[in-house]
């Protein structure tokens, strides 16, 4: 392995792992405040990046305008999705055991592909030519420049985010129920405001990753895995951390394309060359950090006491 | 279990421990044994469905024994399934062993992978567990599509016991239902013993279990051997009923619709593999004549009737979980108590 192809799968890898880090952040995020793990969270990624192609194509306006149009329009829709399920699904269910709600969510997951999948088919959908497409060239490095700008929007999503959580008044009455629900419900947050906020903030940090995502690579169903590879992201960085999110979501850009990319190429078992190595290196990268650290790399320990 | 009818009063533990412990389960059991002996006769062409729910409900017992009484999630079930099927096709096809070595050997083996895929959760717990098998789900994936032959490729022998062959589909019927009602049996007593008892401890509170003297490693390695040995067995039946397998048999879907079966079955009840596995490859299997019926008459809907089945799956199971959390078990409990007591509401 060349030093320029190293550093290329790194670039690469990063602006990859940026979109990971988008979507794991919405995966912590509703984690933290409702400890909720949505396994529909790659069926929302999948809902932004239809959502967004089909109102770019139909839209009466000049490409340019339409599309931003109907990133906006997507993003409303995603939150509202968002409050529909709290609303719909998860406040009958408040109190449940937590394999009832993830299975509910993997069911919400059915339906919404199902539904995308059915109203708009299977094929791979691409967006119209919005954005440049050109190759940015730095030395031997080939960077394709919607790399660069999907990682450009996804790293001030995650500054907008991590202050929003910092600074603003919801923010902070999201971490102190994420903290202890019954003390922060006394002290006059209300929590029902707080699930909804959270389930619409997730849908639309997924369904900003799904518009990335769309724009590199064109959008199909399969999209929905990339939510997967979010929640081994999220898992690696433990679950209830955001900064963990991010650097898991890094780590495993750069990890699925460096690692992965090198034994793809390269490397043979038993004589048998390892092809798409690559798709499965971030669950070989989370057993084996799981481990060692079962609560994740920033994930707080549970203590359990009788 | 504690819905008895007035009257009825246990004298000794062995009542109390009884399988079917009232008259009507007991006909009831022997009516529903006739019943699937004559089934043959009793569906016809139809009996390919039977075989298909009885191959699913012999998987499905095996991830509710997990789930639902030892409580550890499994995204990965049908994984086990895979290893199960491949085990068999290498053993018949490759080594040219008969059935009735490559079947307990393919239990044998997914038994031990399973114990090996459960030692991590005594360390990983809860939802990091669900991605740990989840992980564990894809690279089977992997490791079959990259060295036994991929989607769709691999051709297995029919079963075979001595010189006579399992080809038809009453030939097969009468193989899978003596491994069914065993396996169903001996998980029902299994789950009633002392091994059920620690299995539901260690869900209820695993700390709390350890601490009243139920050996953690012991109970959770075997609760995942047990699970994947019993998709392993399933998985063998499978590939020699269908006798063509391939990995997208075995997907993370299948997983899914695993976990779909034992939710809509009941997920801690003994019936609920089996009512659950009846229940959605029958709805499969309406939904197969009704969409198209349905796209006749409406032709608009002719591209989304395809992912229909999705959109219906999930809609059913989130209604269960809102409305009903015990599942096609509970409602058929439920059922039996207000015609019991029918036309008094009590």
């Amino acid at each position: 392995m060349t030093l320029s192809s190293l550093v290329e799968g790194l670039v690469i890898g990063l602006a990859v792992g940026s979109i990971y880090a988008l979507i794991a952040l919405g995966f912590v995020l509703l984690y933290k405040s409702t400890k909720i793990l949505n396994l529909a969270h790659g069926e929302m990624v999948l809902f932004g990046g239809y959502m967004a192609i089909a109102l770019t194509r139909s839209l009466p306006l000049p490409v340019g305008v339409s599309f931003v149009v109907a990133i906006l329009l997507t993003l409303g829709a995603a939150a509202a999705l968002g409050f529909v399920i709290e609303r719909g699904i998860m406040r009958p269910l408040f109190g449940q055991p937590l394999l009832s709600i993830i299975i509910v969510t993997l069911a919400m997951g059915y339906i919404i592909r199902g539904l995308m999948v059915g109203l708009w088919g299977g094929d791979t959908r691409q967006f119209p030519q919005v954005v440049p497409t050109g190759v940015v060239r730095l030395g031997d490095i080939a960077i394709p420049e919607v790399g660069i700008w999907s990682a450009l929007v996804a790293i001030i999503l995650l500054v907008a985010f991590s202050l929003f959580f910092r600074y603003s008044l919801w923010g902070i009455a999201m971490r102190a129920a994420a903290n202890e629900q019954m003390t922060a419900s006394t002290l006059g947050v209300s929590l029902k405001r707080v699930f909804a906020y959270a389930w619409s903030s997730a849908a639309i940090a997924a369904s900003v990753g799904g518009i990335l995502i769309g724009l590199w690579l064109g959008v199909n169903f399969a999209l929905a895995y990339v939510g997967l590879k979010a929640l081994a992201a999220a898992i690696l960085g433990g679950l209830d951390s955001i900064p963990g999110a991010i650097l898991g979501g890094l780590i495993l850009g750069v990890v699925e394309n460096v690692i992965g990319g090198y034994i793809d190429a390269n490397v043979a078992l038993f004589g048998v060359p390892l092809q798409g190595f690559k798709d499965i290196t971030p669950f070989v990268v989370i057993l084996l950090v799981l481990m060692f650290k079962p609560y994740g790399l920033f994930g707080t320990e549970q203590i359990e006491r009788l | 279990m504690s819905v008895r009818p007035a009257g009825d009063f246990k004298t000794a533990y062995v009542q109390d421990m009884a399988l079917l412990d009232t008259r009507f389960f007991r006909l009831g059991f022997a009516a529903l044994l006739a019943a699937l002996l004559l089934a043959p006769v009793l569906l016809g062409r139809w009996l390919f469905l039977l075989n298909t729910i009885g191959i699913f409900a012999l998987g499905a017992i095996g991830l509710t024994l997990l789930t639902g009484f030892a409580g550890q999630i499994s995204l990965g079930h049908a994984a086990f399934m895979a290893i199960g099927a491949y085990t068999s096709w290498y053993v018949t096809a490759r080594l040219g062993l008969p059935f009735v070595i490559a079947f307990p050997l393919s239990g044998f083996v997914t038994f031990s992978i399973g114990a090996a895929v459960g030692l991590p959760s005594l360390r990983i717990k809860g939802l990091y567990l669900a991605i740990a098998t989840l992980a564990f789900q894809f690279i089977t994936e992997y490791v079959i599509i990259h060295t036994a032959g991929g989607m769709g490729g691999t051709v297995v022998p029919s079963a075979t016991i001595g010189r006579y062959q399992f080809r038809t589909e009453t030939q097969f019927y009468y193989l899978l239902l003596p491994i069914w009602v065993f396996g169903g049996v001996y998980a029902a007593n299994l789950m009633r013993g002392r091994v059920g008892l620690a299995l539901m401890a260690v869900r209820d509170k695993d700390y709390a279990a350890q601490v009243l003297g139920v050996n953690l490693l012991q109970y959770k390695t075997l609760a995942f051997a047990l699970g994947a040995s019993y998709a392993g067995l399933a998985g063998s039946l499978f590939a020699h009923y269908n006798r063509v397998i391939g990995a997208e048999h075995f997907g993370i879907i299948q997983s899914i619709d695993y976990i779909a079966i034992i939710v809509i079955g009941g997920l801690t009840s003994i019936w609920g593999p089996h009512l659950g596995a009846a229940f959605v490859i029958l709805l499969n299997q309406v939904l197969r004549f009704v969409l198209p019926a349905i796209v006749t008459v409406f032709p608009a809907f002719g591209k989304a009737a395809t992912t229909s089945r999705e959109v219906i799956f999930g809609a059913i199971l989130i209604g269960l979980l809102i409305w009903e959390p015990g599942g096609l078990a509970m409602l058929l409990r439920k059922l039996k108590r207000y015609l019991d007591l029918w036309p008094y509401p009590h």
